[in-house]
C-alpha cells in the first residue's frame, strides 16, 4: 500500500515537474532547450567523486557517485589507492595537463556553453581548452584516435542533450583522489535543463578494463549569473611566471608605460585598403548574416616565421610577406622594437617565445600559427576554436570592453557585422605574446581591429590592423586568406609532450653563461 | 601501406612544407653546423602534437647503443595525410637525415626517413637540406 502510494506520488511529481520544465526553460529558435551561457558546479567532486572528509589538500564533500561505490576490479582498486597516495606528483593536473571528460565538467572553473544548430561548443576557463560536440550526426573522420579530451558526438532525446564521449586516452583521472580509467572508457552524458538557471548533469561510465559494471555520477550545473564572460586561467603560464621559468619583458608586458624617448605614434596614418567583393552565393543564416561556420586553414604565407618577406633561412619556412600597409610591406617599428625583433631571432632567444612554452598565441597570431580553426555562430556570438588548443569568444552585443586592468593573452573581443564583413575590436592584451617565432614585437598597448570577409563560400579574407604606440610609429595591417576545408578539428595536447623547451633553455643558459664569463674577464 | 605513405610524404614535401611547422623555432633548437645521418631500429613512434617523435636505437662508433629522439611535423598533420601509428612499428630499420640539437643531446630535427628498401619519406620542416642530401 505504502509502495503503491509512493509510486503514484512519484508519477504525479514527474508529471508536475514535466509541466514546469516545459514552461520555464529557455528555448532556441529551433525549439531545443537553450543551454547557452556560463555554468559551474557547486560541489567538491573535483577533489573526490566519492564522499570524503577533509585533508590538507582536499576540501570535504558529499559524493556524486549514484550508488556511492565505484565498482573497481580488485587490481584497479589497488591502483586507485596507489594513485591516491602519490597524488601530489602523479595527478595529471599537478603538471597542468588536460583534465579530460568528465573531470573538467566539475572543476572549480566556469565554462561557457555555446549552442548552434549543428554543434555545441563548451569553452573552459581552465587553460582555454574546449570541447566541440557534433549534434548533426557527423561521424568522426579519424576513428581510433585517442585523446586527452575524447571525441564527443551528441544528439537529442526529446529535451535531453545526450553526448557519447569515446576515444579517451588512459592518462586522465576522474578527480584529484586518483580515481581512474583506461582508454576503453565510454561516457554517456545527459544534460537536462530543470529551469533557466539549472542543468541536471548525469554521466554513465563504462570501462570493462577497470570496472566490474557500468556506474554513474550525477550533479547540478548552476548558471553563473554574475559573469558575462570567461576570463583566462593559463595553469602552466602561472606556474612558470611564479617560479621564474618565464620572465617578464618590462617593455611589453602590462603595465609597461610608453617610454619618454619613444617616437611619436601617428594613429591616423594608413593607406586606403583595396575593397573586397563578396560573391552573391555565399551561405547565409536565416537572418541574412553570412554563415562562416566551419573548419578553415589559413594560407599563412609563413607569417608565423616573419610578417615581412624572408627567404632561405635555416629551418624556417619562407615568408611571402603579409603586411599590406604600409605599402612597402615593412612593419613601422620604433627603433628599439626593430632592434629587439632582430635580437629575438637569435638562437639564445628561442626559449622566450611563449608558444614554445605552449602558452596562447594571442591575436592576430592565433590565426596564422600552422594549425586550423573552427568558426561557430551561436546567437549573439562568433566563437573561434583553435586546434592549437585555445579559443576566442567574440561578443556581438555591443558590450563595453573589460576594465583596463584585466589583461588577457587573447584580449577582449567585441564585434559587429558591417554589411557582410565581421569587424572585431580587441583590447585588454597582456603584452606577453610574440607575433611569430622570429619575434615580431607587440605590447600590451596594442588594439587590434580585424575584418573577416567571406568573399566566396569557401574563402574568408582576414585583415588585422594593429595599433601599438609602444612598438610602432603608425598602425599596420596584414592580410591572410582562410580556406574552408572538409576536415575536423583535432586535439593539440602541447604541454603534455613538449620535449623541445628544455633544449631551447640549454641554448639560452649556455649563452648567458658565456656572456657572464665574458663580462667578468673585462 | 608503406607505398601509400611514400606517396603521401612526397606530396607533402612540395606543397605543405611551409604550412606544417612548429610551435617553437627549429632554427633556435637545432644546429645547421651539425648535420646528422643515422641508421637504426625504431623503438617507438610517439604520436604527439605539435610534433611527433620517432625514437630510434643507433649504434655509435664505439659500439654503444644510443636512443635518438627524432623530431617530425605534428601528429595531427601526419594523421590528415593518412598516416597511422602502426605504420612505423617498433623494430623497423630506417635511416634519417637531419640536424642535431644545439645542446648536443641525441636529438635531431629530421628531414627525410629512408626505409630499408630505399624509399624516402619527407618528415621535415622548412626549406633547408643537409649537405649529405645535396
Amino acid at each position: 500500500m505504502l509502495f503503491r502510494s509512493i509510486v503514484l506520488l512519484t508519477v504525479f511529481l514527474s508529471l508536475f515537474t514535466g509541466m514546469a520544465f516545459a514552461q520555464t526553460v529557455p528555448r532556441t529558435a529551433s525549439g531545443k532547450p537553450d543551454f547557452q551561457g556560463i555554468w559551474q558546479v557547486q560541489n567538491r567532486a573535483s577533489y573526490n567523486v566519492q564522499s570524503h572528509t577533509a585533508r590538507y589538500d582536499m576540501l570535504p564533500g558529499m559524493g556524486v557517485v549514484v550508488d556511492g561505490e565505484i565498482p573497481y576490479q580488485p587490481w584497479a582498486l589497488e591502483q586507485k589507492n596507489t594513485n591516491f597516495a602519490n597524488r601530489e606528483t602523479v595527478d595529471p593536473l599537478s603538471k597542468c595537463f588536460l583534465p579530460g571528460v568528465p573531470r573538467i565538467m566539475y572543476m572549480e572553473h566556469p565554462f561557457h556553453i555555446f549552442q548552434a544548430d549543428e554543434h555545441v561548443a563548451i569553452t573552459f576557463e581552465w587553460t582555454q581548452v574546449f570541447r566541440l560536440i557534433y549534434t548533426n550526426g557527423q561521424q568522426t573522420m579519424y576513428p581510433g584516435l585517442n585523446s586527452w579530451m575524447g571525441n564527443s558526438r551528441g544528439g537529442w532525446e526529446g529535451d535531453v542533450l545526450v553526448v557519447e564521449v569515446t576515444e579517451h586516452n588512459d592518462q586522465t583521472w576522474f578527480d584529484a583522489a586518483g580515481n581512474f580509467h583506461s582508454d576503453a572508457l565510454h561516457l554517456t552524458e545527459r544534460y537536462r535543463m530543470l529551469d533557466e538557471n539549472t542543468i541536471d548533469y548525469e554521466v554513465t561510465i563504462v570501462d570493462e578494463n577497470v570496472f566490474t559494471r557500468p556506474w554513474a555520477i550525477g550533479m547540478t550545473l548552476h548558471r553563473q549569473t554574475h559573469m558575462d564572460r570567461i576570463l583566462e586561467f593559463q595553469c602552466q603560464a602561472e606556474v612558470e611566471e611564479a617560479n621564474g621559468d618565464f620572465e617578464r619583458d618590462v617593455r611589453t608586458w602590462y603595465p609597461a608605460v610608453i617610454p619618454a624617448d619613444n617616437e611619436l605614434f601617428d594613429a591616423n596614418a594608413g593607406a586606403d585598403l583595396p575593397e573586397l567583393v563578396v560573391a552573391a552565393d555565399i551561405p547565409r543564416l536565416p537572418d541574412g548574416t553570412p554563415d562562416i561556420s566551419g573548419y578553415y586553414m589559413a594560407d599563412g604565407g609563413g607569417a608565423n616565421y616573419g610578417l615581412e618577406t624572408f627567404a632561405g633561412r635555416f629551418l624556417l619556412p619562407d615568408s611571402r610577406g603579409v603586411v599590406i600597409d604600409p605599402p612597402d610591406g615593412l612593419l613601422p617599428y620604433q627603433n628599439w622594437a626593430r632592434a629587439e625583433r632582430i635580437d629575438r631571432e637569435g638562437a639564445h632567444r628561442g626559449y622566450e617565445d611563449p608558444t614554445a612554452h605552449c602558452f596562447l598565441g594571442g591575436v592576430p597570431r592565433s590565426h596564422y600559427v600552422p594549425a586550423p580553426f573552427f568558426f561557430l555562430q551561436p546567437p549573439g556570438h562568433v566563437v573561434v576554436l583553435h586546434e592549437r588548443m585555445s579559443y576566442r569568444q567574440i561578443f556581438l552585443d555591443g558590450r563595453a570592453h573589460l576594465p583596463d586592468h584585466i589583461r588577457l593573452w587573447q584580449g577582449d573581443s567585441v564585434g559587429r557585422w558591417e554589411g557582410d564583413t565581421l569587424v572585431v575590436e580587441s583590447t585588454n592584451f597582456n603584452g606577453k605574446s610574440w607575433l611569430n617565432e622570429v619575434g615580431d614585437v607587440v605590447s600590451h598597448a596594442q588594439t587590434v581591429v580585424e575584418t573577416f570577409t567571406p568573399v566566396t563560400a569557401d574563402q574568408i579574407i582576414y585583415r588585422a590592423t594593429v595599433s601599438d604606440p609602444i612598438t610602432s610609429t603608425r598602425p599596420w595591417t596584414i592580410e591572410i586568406p582562410f580556406n574552408r576545408e572538409d576536415q575536423e578539428i583535432l586535439e593539440t595536447a602541447c604541454l603534455e609532450d613538449n620535449n623541445d623547451l628544455g633544449h631551447l633553455r640549454d641554448v639560452r643558459d649556455e649563452y648567458r653563461a658565456a656572456q657572464k664569463a665574458s663580462s667578468q674577464e673585462k | 601501406m608503406l607505398r601509400l605513405l611514400t606517396t603521401l610524404f612526397i606530396l607533402a614535401s612540395g606543397t605543405l612544407a611551409g604550412n606544417t611547422l612548429a610551435h617553437h623555432s627549429f632554427a633556435a633548437e637545432f644546429d645547421n653546423t651539425k648535420p646528422v645521418e643515422l641508421t637504426g631500429t625504431v623503438t617507438e613512434m610517439k604520436w604527439s602534437n605539435p610534433h611527433a617523435w620517432i625514437y630510434m636505437d643507433v649504434e655509435d662508433e664505439s659500439g654503444n647503443v644510443v636512443n635518438w629522439a627524432l623530431e617530425s611535423i605534428s601528429g595531427n598533420v601526419l594523421i590528415r595525410r593518412g598516416w597511422r601509428k602502426a605504420d612505423l612499428p617498433a623494430g623497423i630499420v630506417v635511416s634519417v637525415v637531419g640536424w642535431q640539437a644545439r645542446n648536443a643531446s641525441p636529438t635531431a630535427s629530421i628531414r627525410f626517413v629512408t626505409l630499408s628498401d630505399g624509399r624516402r619519406l619527407f618528415a621535415g620542416t622548412g626549406t633547408a637540406t643537409p649537405a649529405t642530401e645535396e
